[in-house]
């Protein structure tokens, strides 16, 4: 992924180089806004384009989440935790709202992360996706299809309930269930 | 607020991922920002959605994407306030040697107070410099000062100018999605032809954001002390909403926008009747347009 980025002979990147960039991106500065691009970009289109299943739509979403950062850096503060977690679950968020036809939400970036995780670091990012993957995939598979639907599909726990013909309760405990699961193996 | 009792985890995600309905987010928000336990349970399932975020097989956009990007980046330059450089004036300052002020020599030297110096033509005149110097610049200050007021003044219009714009803005947009809106209702609302010009009146409506723009032509001058009042009725059956009240231009013409509605309310027809001013609560017979 460092050759991707064209970093191949830097350190990792670490959350303080995203402070970094971000006070530089708060000066005016474009190329670290487009070093931020190139760092962030692949996960907010993937995540977009996963719940839009549409490239075009999904590089609206992209466009747009990087352009509020253009315009209000400082709308991420680094107590939020790291900037490439934010930043998946706002293009989750946002895609979500594009899918339903709605308005954006302010709610949408309000929300704040654990300091468990050091996104910012490509090597470790990559390492989590990693685990997070294999974890996903050994979900049972009811626990893991009610999470997809309710994080990329946007399904309520209710719609989910009518469509699977499972309780309210055990939707939710699935969902919760599945969380669970991915914080133990990701903490462990 | 009743920090007491907890959100179940289970809520929690589905709050963070935004799937609870509206009034039970709205509860778990309020409890959330008082209870520092939630806050703690929220923020642990944040991170658990940031990284399930992060299993997503990755793509990568297209190099149009960047491009389309930083062009935006750059059209939206950053205005960045220029740094203010005092500074360099006061050192200027402090290097003048004391003793070149008042009646120094420009060595160091003072003379004694009995012995005044003798004054040369030019030395006459270097006081009375310093006055004009010294005017020369109270008259810029003053310059300077009714220019700052000026400025502040037109800042002070503008921003007033601006603040009137604001809502008139947010109304039009408000008024441009209900029209462009393509599940709002489309309504006609006509008379039994009888003679030409046939009032007529035409309402969009939006029930689940209760937004309604009405627009009528042709209508008859009404008696003094009356006014048309606009009926919303609801599908359910229920008593007819009234939606406002208006009164017809020389050429007919008025209308109705955004009304304060409920949300929510299927409408199955429109009406419009003739009120005494003010309005009224139930609407009095005739109709005089109607339209479904």
């Amino acid at each position: 992924m460092y050759r991707e980025t064209g970093l191949v002979n830097s350190p990792p990147p670490s959350r303080e180089e995203d402070a970094v960039l971000l006070g530089q991106v708060r000066k005016g500065d474009e190329q670290a806004m487009a070093a931020l691009y190139d760092r962030y970009s692949k996960v907010v289109y993937s995540v977009a384009l996963r719940v839009l299943r549409d490239s075009a739509a999904a590089e609206d979403v992209l466009q747009e989440i990087f352009m509020q950062i253009w315009r209000n850096p400082g709308g991420f503060e680094a107590t939020r935790g790291s900037l490439g977690g934010w930043l998946a679950v706002v293009s989750r968020n946002r895609a979500i709202d594009a899918l339903r036809r709605k308005r954006p939400m302010d709610q949408v970036d309000e929300l704040t992360l654990p300091s468990s995780y050091n996104l910012a670091n490509e090597a470790e990012r990559d390492s989590m996706m990693e685990k997070a993957r294999v974890v996903v995939r050994q979900l049972p598979l009811e626990q893991r299809k009610t999470l997809e639907m309710a994080f990329f599909d946007g399904l309520t726990h209710t719609e989910i309930a009518e469509m699977t013909g499972e309780p309210l309760g055990t939707v939710k405990t699935r969902i919760r269930s599945a969380l669970i699961t991915l914080r133990k193996a990701l903490t462990a | 607020m009743n920090t007491a009792r907890h959100f179940e985890p289970e809520d929690l995600a589905l709050f963070a991922m935004q799937l609870l309905p509206q009034d039970e987010a709205a509860a778990v928000a309020a409890h959330v920002e008082q209870c520092a336990a939630c806050r703690q349970n929220l923020t642990e399932v944040q991170g658990d959605l940031a990284a399930y975020a992060h299993t997503v097989d990755l793509h990568t956009p297209s190099a149009e994407a960047r491009e389309r990007l930083l062009k935006q980046v750059a059209r939206e330059k950053k205005t960045i306030p220029i740094d203010r450089v005092p500074e360099k004036q006061e050192s200027e300052h402090e290097t003048i040697p004391l003793a070149s002020y008042g009646r120094g020599l420009g060595r160091g030297e003072y003379l004694p107070e009995e012995d005044p110096p003798h004054r040369r033509p030019a030395g006459r005149l270097l006081p009375w410099l310093g006055w004009a110097a010294a005017a020369a610049l109270a008259f810029a200050a003053g310059n300077l000062y009714q220019q700052r007021d000026a400025l502040r003044s037109i800042i002070a219009t503008q921003s007033s100018t601006m603040n009137q714009a604001l809502p008139g803005v947010a109304e039009a947009r408000q008024v441009m999605e209900a029209l462009t809106d393509p599940t709002a209702k489309r309504v006609v609302l006509n008379v039994t032809p009888t003679e030409k010009p046939t009032p007529q009146g035409r309402a969009t409506y939006v029930a689940s954001r209760g937004t309604l723009i009405f627009v009528a032509d042709n209508l008859e001058p009404l008696p003094p002390a009356k006014v048309y009042e606009l009926w919303l009725i609801p599908a359910s059956g229920a008593a007819p909403v009234p939606a406002g009240t208006f009164q017809p231009d020389a050429k007919g013409h008025a209308s109705v926008l955004l009304p304060t509605l409920p949300k929510g309310v299927e409408a199955k027809a429109f009406g419009v009747t003739i009120e005494a001013e003010g309005g009224a609560t139930k609407p009095t017979l005739p109709i005089i347009l109607a339209g479904e």
